[in-house]
């Protein structure tokens, strides 16, 4: 059961994986922002399913998420 | 095959999957690398032009090729880890090995890459962006070698003493390997794709 939850996990990164590609080389508007969005998404599924993140105390949760938060928002505030 | 593993209560504060001190080398690194990349973006605000310039002489297509052979080589590092917690050693092996061939391309292409690199002369003194890069790149490659070198000890482990094995050292190496992830999915967009 755990096999295909972890198949559909990399399906999924795999398609942010080549939606980032996408997005990188279109001229759209805040492709910056949806780069680094795209990205969060990803390391948010590794950590979560692949980690199994998602069984532990709420505690590590909130820090990573935390983390995360405060990265993305420096990168793209700066 | 019988091995000794043992379960622990994962929803306890203290017992992340992985073990606690894995947990707390892994928030430490996240910041370190979170915070040398803050300064990239930084000091990218002083020259956006070089920043921009340089970026466009990476390969974007290496980077996200590697970035799919970190994440499947992930997947299978999940699946490792899963078989072995239905004591089920000869998967659990094989899942190992394609986790380490995963890493080991990506080793592969970084070094195609770093060569191409230096015959162009975009060395860690050309400019502040090829500082960065190469700094940040190579703390990831040591990180990547050394979780290589985690999981070899592995599956001499499982290969040669299976019944020595404990899940919570399997556990460990795993989210160190997990970690080299996740840095790469923070390096990857910063370097190669928004400036």
């Amino acid at each position: 059961m755990k096999q295909k939850l972890f198949l559909y996990v990399l399906i999924v990164l795999v398609i942010l994986t080549l939606l980032t590609a996408i997005v990188s080389n279109s001229e759209i508007d805040y492709s910056k922002q949806l780069i680094m969005i795209l990205s969060a998404l990803k390391f948010l599924a590794v950590a979560f399913y692949f980690m199994e993140l998602q069984h532990s105390n709420w505690f590590w949760k909130v820090l990573l998420v935390g983390f995360l938060t405060i990265f993305i928002s420096l990168v793209l505030i700066i | 095959m019988s091995t000794v593993i043992q379960q622990n209560n994962i929803k306890n504060i203290l017992y992340p999957p992985g073990g606690i001190l894995m947990w707390i080398i892994i928030y430490l690194e996240l910041i370190t690398f979170g915070a040398v990349l803050v300064a990239m973006v930084w000091y990218s605000k002083d020259e956006p032009e070089l920043f921009h310039e340089s970026r466009l002489q990476l390969n974007t297509t290496f980077g996200a090729i590697n970035t799919l052979f970190l994440l499947v080589s992930g997947c299978f590092m999940a699946l490792t880890v899963g078989a072995l917690k239905i004591y089920n050693i000869p998967k659990s092996k094989l899942y190992l090995k394609l986790t380490m061939l995963g890493g080991l391309l990506f080793l592969g292409l970084k070094t195609v890459e770093y060569l191409d690199k230096i015959d162009a002369g975009l060395t860690m003194g050309y400019n502040t962006f090829f500082s960065f890069y190469w700094m940040l790149t190579l703390f990831h490659v040591i990180h990547v070698l050394v979780g290589l070198v985690i999981l070899a000890s592995v599956l001499i482990t499982m290969t040669k003493k299976p019944e020595k094995l404990i899940l919570e050292d399997v556990e460990a190496s795993a989210t160190f390997w997990h970690m080299c992830d996740l840095i790469w999915l923070l390096l990857f967009p910063v370097i190669y794709l928004v400036f």
